[in-house]
């Protein structure tokens, strides 16, 4: 971690494949302890730059830090401190789940066998396949598979754990599981993960960026990023005659937008303001007091991630066009 | 980062970092799978069925059908000596490098066709321990499977059809030669490895250089000064105290080990500039 608290930076990084240019120009921040979503739509980009991070690939412009170690210069100082996960999880298929973690084990630790036997089972215990432990892995599940994959990844006691797409190939049930680990985790280490699947993202991350087309689109705590869009909009649900009350709120310095949508005789309204506090303290009074219309609900409109998600890449795709 | 007390970081020579795990790993696949005794009865089978033959069975054969090559060579237990040792070096030269190529040619291209090569350079370890375990490991088990096993067997034929007149020492150094004809071709194979994602080219091109590179020294016979594509001959030579032709035997094997060295350096630096 450096003095910012940031466990990874990179600077500028681009990667090209000939003509193709998979980065362009990231620049990015990852707190330390944060669960950080990495997302983007298939092709964004993401792999891609988990492997610069690992040292898979090198960059072709910029560069990057993590723990204060050169991602190029000194990638196996950088690989003693993190755990990955690949996009498919791999294995030595000829060993068990646990005769694999011993080997993961080794590249970190030597001690005594009964030291190292009890990390071992310490992961297979957190990956919940204590029972399948002397299984080849062959014959695993892809919910084992996934969660043997994070145990290897968890083996170090990383500081950083970088997983790719963890739990994209997942029945809903396999993603709980790994949702649930990665949970788990996040006391002890960073985690960075790439995904595209929004949900999971909203239920565990604290951190997001959203790549779109090699570039990044933003990047930032996952709060701010849905409070950042469009400003402010409430929504109200009312009954009655909404003619008088609509005329009203245009004339309204603070409403930039009035979207109102009839039907049953129940009006749905879509207000957006750029005075919060006036919003606050003047909206639901200016449409209550019309004798005329009844309010039956009335909220602040939250931002999914999706919808923020899909303003920023279908915007940085028209942009491209 | 957090570590259990009892257990130590693992404190290896920087640039050699990751090659203890990974020489264990490959051992394993080596040693702790079914394909150690698959390939130790498979090539002492191939191998010393023949040589058998031709000690046990070929000069009786000779000898009932009047064969004017028996009073040739010297009579049956002569007969069976030349024949035996032609299998074993001359033919065995060919069958253990393809044999070599044919269990080498995935040690890389495998790991790359599923992923793995990624799971495992994402450890600490660096590519020159990657690749100078897999053929450390690979050298020991090719020499003992393959040359050893047979070898061993071959001698306890030797002496069983001939008893102390066996020159044992004279085959050790035919078996020295074999063990440098077939530690080039792991070499070579191994540096294809760090080229092609798939096992075809990897083959083709090793098998090619092995039984093209014979049938090319047919024709240009200089090659046989630097290749070591003579290396069966040269053998046999050794190993049946005959005279080896004048600048045949330094001279490739000096020639031999180089190129080996140079097919390894080569093998490192294209893997280091590698991505997966």
């Amino acid at each position: 971690m450096n003095e910012n608290g940031f466990v990874l930076e990179t600077f500028g990084l681009e990667k090209s494949f000939g003509d193709v240019h998979a980065l362009r120009g990231v620049d990015l921040k990852v707190p330390a302890h944060s669960i950080f979503g990495f997302l983007g739509p298939n092709g964004a980009g993401k792999t891609t730059l988990m492997k610069l991070l690992l040292g898979l690939s090198r960059p072709t412009r910029g560069s990057g830090k993590i723990f204060e170690h050169d991602i190029v210069k000194e990638s196996v100082a950088i690989r003693e401190r993190i755990g990955y996960l690949p996009q498919q999880p791999r294995f030595v298929d000829d060993m068990t789940a646990r005769e694999n973690l011993r080997f993961a084990a080794r590249f970190f630790f030597s001690g005594p066998a009964d030291k190292m036997e009890a990390r071992c089972a310490e992961m297979l215990e957190l990956a919940g396949l204590a029972d399948k432990a002397d299984r080849p892995v062959k014959g695993f599940s892809g919910g084992e598979k996934q969660r043997l994959g994070i145990a290897l990844a968890q083996i170090n006691y990383p500081d950083l754990l970088i997983l790719d797409e963890p739990a994209s190939a997942l029945d809903p049930l396999g993603r709980k599981e790994v949702l649930e680990v990665m949970a788990r985790l996040r006391k002890h280490t960073t985690i960075f993960y790439s995904t595209h699947i929004l949900d999971d993202v909203q239920r565990v991350s604290d951190t997001v960026a959203i790549l779109n087309n090699g570039e990044l689109v933003t990047c930032g705590p996952i709060e701010q990023i849905l409070n950042a869009q469009d400003g402010v909009v409430y929504s109200l649900t009312t009954k009655g005659y909404s003619e008088s009350v609509e005329r009203q709120l245009w004339m309204q310095d603070w409403v930039t937008q009035v979207e109102l949508i009839h039907n049953n005789g129940v009006s749905t309204w879509q207000i957006s303001v750029n005075d919060e506090a006036s919003a606050e303290a003047l909206l639901l009074r200016q449409v209550s007091q019309d004798p005329q219309v009844t309010v039956t609900a009335f909220s602040r409109k939250k931002y999914e991630l999706e919808e923020v998600f899909m303003n920023l890449v279908e915007g940085g795709s028209d942009d491209r066009k | 980062m957090t570590v259990n007390s009892e257990l130590q970081r693992v404190n290896e020579w920087a640039p050699m970092r990751g090659f203890a795990n990974m020489f264990y790993k490959e051992n394993y696949a080596w040693w702790r799978t079914r394909r150690w005794w698959v390939n130790a009865i498979v090539w002492i089978a191939i191998i010393c069925s023949l040589v058998a033959f031709m000690l046990f069975v070929l000069p009786g054969q000779a000898a009932a059908n009047n064969d004017p090559s028996l009073a040739e060579m010297g009579g049956p237990l002569a007969l069976a000596q030349n024949m035996g040792l032609t299998i074993f070096f001359q033919m065995g030269a060919l069958a253990i490098g393809i044999g070599t190529i044919i269990l080498c040619q995935g040690l890389i291209a495998h790991e790359k066709e599923t992923g793995l090569i990624e799971w495992l350079l994402a450890k600490p370890v660096t590519r020159r321990a990657y690749i100078l375990s897999k053929l450390a490991s690979s050298l020991i088990a090719v020499l003992v499977l393959l040359i050893g096993g047979p070898a061993l067997v071959t001698i306890g034929l030797f002496y069983l059809r001939m008893g102390l007149d066996f020159p044992l020492i004279p085959f050790l150094q035919g078996t020295g030669i074999l063990i440098a004809h077939t530690a080039f071709y792991l070499c070579l194979t191994v540096m294809l490895g760090t080229f092609f994602s798939k096992r075809s080219p990897i083959m083709g091109i090793a098998v090619g250089t092995l039984v093209g590179g014979n049938v090319l020294a047919g024709f240009i016979s200089q090659t046989l000064y630097f290749t070591p594509w003579g290396f069966g001959r040269v053998a046999l030579s050794l190993a049946s105290s005959e005279p080896v032709p004048a600048g045949m035997l330094w001279p490739p094997l000096i020639s031999t080990i180089i190129l080996s060295a140079v097919f390894i350096l080569v093998g490192l630096v294209k893997f280091e500039k590698s991505e997966f």
